[in-house]
């Protein structure tokens, strides 16, 4: 069944052959390839919704702060209507970055090369010398403004996305939308960002993280072994050379967006100890062991009328925790006991920009229910930064372990080994839990992360 | 010709340094000794000793920093969310993974660091024995195989507490001169 692919890599390797579909595997080349790369940024980076940031970072008219979408800079802002933007950061006339800061406020974005000017819609207002018209007069202002993406709102989240044509947001949550709202929708104050991003660079390819992101539930056992080591996550009899208990859980996946539902019982037991949890109602088992920062009792009373019956049984038995949004963003909501037999909390998710092969950015923001009490979310936001992000314990690991890969991809020979994902759990939907998604029950093995590439190999080969 | 005769023009009004007279050279000499303490033990992986030069109610803050223009560069430094937050507690945490696991990955094999700290300052405060310290940091961070080193470069606020013949951190606020920290972690102590 030879068909023409409409996109080769110069050497005339198509794309599908990076893939054996059969033996679920894919060729290490992909952690590297530079050609590979800039068919990734044309298929998926200028293709699909990307978050940029939070609308509580720009909650007043004429806030603004500067982004990246892959290697593309681009201005998010929000107008005197508050509705929000998001602009190429590059002036039509000579290709100049409009901003230079990163955030900011003002109604008018003026290049300080030339001065032409932009409103926060990306329209232009003018350039100076008027009545010269130093913008010519080949084209009319209205061709003039700040390209513009599309912009989706979800659940405060900001999407943009460069293809006119693209479907909605919801099209690429596809059925895992069921699984976010009760991450993101749970209260009308809904989240915040407890900061601006923390940033840094990850000399690796940004599939790296982007595959892992996808419910690689394996790894714990391993790479953050050490967490285990030294007693957090509870060090409880359960844990063996061989077996973590979160390990285990429900994967559910769909369209190549991932996330890992792991056991309530389990955090149940270690903070609460000795009560049934079996026995409890799920209105019971919420109000005892409540999502992060659902701590009043108005919070929690909103949380019962916004989710649906379904969704609050997913929360109340093993509510989603580890994940991603296809392409490039990670998700880490925390339920981790400490140590001292608190819940250490928090909400953080990741963009994964690529800058180059072998380079990405890796932006950490940090949130908290709006509604949540200071003194609630001071606690959070601590037990977050020293969990994930820059310094974070977990999440350090990582990024250390990303490179390798990359750097592995360039040798001669390694870029002819592959990436296997063979440990195959098969479908299995447990008694209950709702027909919403693909769904894994089980030890976590390489299902969800297969999907990943299947979505992965889908778009790129289209 | 004579320097006398030299006279300085600018176009505005010059103002007078505002800046605090430092401590004695006394104390200055002991707590640059300090100084030099605390990245030798860091520098050469003495962790666990480490901890004694740490105050019990140390804050240790590496705020997250971003370019802003010129007029809100009050803003450059998060007030709530840094690189690392943490208390004495915390800090024990990650050297006891450090140093009590074998499972430390991501300094494990370890990174080779130098920590070069200069332009020392310090002030008295309005608690007897204690100081506010300004620092420089230079510290070079090398990995593996890398024939390169990831560079950071910050001043260092702290305060520390006299302790008998010696000193305690008290505070250490990092703020660093990246708003895109140049390394893929923050797994070494600054």
């Amino acid at each position: 069944m030879l068909t023409k692919a409409k996109h080769t890599l110069p050497d005339g390797t198509r794309i599908e052959d990076l893939f054996n579909l059969d033996t679920r595997e894919v060729s290490l080349s992909t952690m590297h390839d530079p050609d590979l790369y800039r068919i990734e940024m044309e298929k998926i980076f200028t293709k699909s919704w990307l978050l940029v940031g939070h609308e509580s970072e720009i909650p007043k008219s004429g806030d603004y702060v500067v982004r990246d979408m892959a290697e593309d800079e681009v201005i998010v802002t929000r107008d005197r209507q508050g509705d929000i933007h998001v602009n190429l950061n590059v002036c039509p006339h000579r290709g100049m970055h409009v901003c230079t800061a990163e955030a900011g406020n003002t109604q008018v974005h003026k290049c300080i090369y030339h001065g032409w000017a932009f409103r926060p819609d990306g329209s232009f207002v003018g350039a100076p010398l008027e009545k010269e018209k130093m913008h010519g007069e080949i084209y009319p202002k209205e061709k003039l403004g700040l390209k513009k993406a599309k912009v989706e709102l979800f659940h405060g989240l900001i999407f943009a996305n460069w293809d006119a044509e693209a479907a909605p947001l919801e099209e690429q949550l596809g059925e895992m939308k069921f699984y976010y709202d009760i991450m993101f929708g749970k209260t009308e104050g809904g989240l915040e960002v407890m900061g601006p991003p923390q940033r840094l660079t990850i000399p690796a390819n940004w599939k790296t993280a982007g595959e892992q992101a996808a419910c690689d539930g394996f790894h714990t056992l391993t790479l953050h072994r050490s967490q285990f080591d030294i007693g957090n996550f509870g060090s409880d009899g359960e844990v063996t050379e061989e077996f973590i208990p979160i390990m285990t859980g429900i994967n559910v996946a769909d369209r190549g967006n991932a996330l890992r539902c792991i056991s309530a019982a389990q955090t149940f037991r270690m903070l609460i100890g000795k009560e049934k949890f079996e026995d409890l109602t799920v209105e019971d088992r919420l109000r005892k062991l409540p999502p992060p920062g659902i701590v009043t009792d108005q919070m929690k009373e909103e949380m019962f009328k916004r989710l649906s019956k379904d969704q609050l049984y997913v929360a109340s038995m093993a509510p989603p925790q580890v994940g991603n949004m296809f392409p490039n963003i990670n998700i880490l909501f925390i339920y981790a006991p400490l140590p001292d037999g608190t819940l250490g909390s928090g909400l953080l998710m990741h963009a994964i920009n690529p800058k180059g092969p072998d380079k990405f950015q890796w932006v950490t923001w940090f949130f908290a229910e709006k509604d949540t009490p200071d003194e609630v979310k001071k606690a959070m936001r601590s037990a977050a930064v020293q969990t994930g992000g820059t310094s974070g314990l977990i999440e350090q690991d990582d990024s250390d372990t990303w490179p390798h890969m990359t750097d592995a991809a360039r040798g001669a020979m390694g870029m002819t080994e592959t990436l296997k994902y063979q440990a195959i759990a098969g479908e299995k939907r447990p008694e209950g839990w709702p027909d919403k998604a693909k769904v894994f029950a089980g030890l976590s093995k390489d299902d969800a992360q297969w999907t990943w590439w299947l979505q992965y190999h889908k778009v790129m080969t289209k | 010709m004579t320097s006398q005769a030299a006279i300085k023009n600018a176009p505005f009004d010059i103002p007078s340094i505002d800046l605090p007279k430092p401590t004695d050279s006394i104390t200055h000499y002991q707590v640059q000794q300090f100084l030099h303490l605390d990245a030798y033990l860091l520098d050469h992986h003495r962790l666990a000793e480490w901890l004694n030069i740490l105050a019990p109610d140390l804050r240790y803050f590496v705020p997250v920093r971003q370019t802003r223009e010129r007029a809100d560069r009050d803003k450059e430094f998060s007030d709530t969310l840094g690189h690392m937050e943490d208390d004495f507690d915390s800090i024990a945490m990650r050297v006891h993974r450090l140093v009590n696991t074998k499972t430390a990955w991501s300094e494990d094999p370890a990174s080779r660091v130098r920590r070069f700290v200069t332009n020392v300052t310090v002030w008295e405060t309005d608690v007897e024995g204690e100081y506010e310290v300004l620092n420089y940091l230079m510290l070079t961070r090398n990995r593996f195989y890398q024939e390169d080193f990831q560079i950071f470069s910050a001043e260092r606020h702290d305060r520390v507490r006299r302790v008998g013949e010696t000193f305690e951190l008290v505070r250490r606020e990092v703020r660093m001169d990246q708003s895109v920290l140049g390394m893929p972690n923050l797994a070494i102590f600054l």
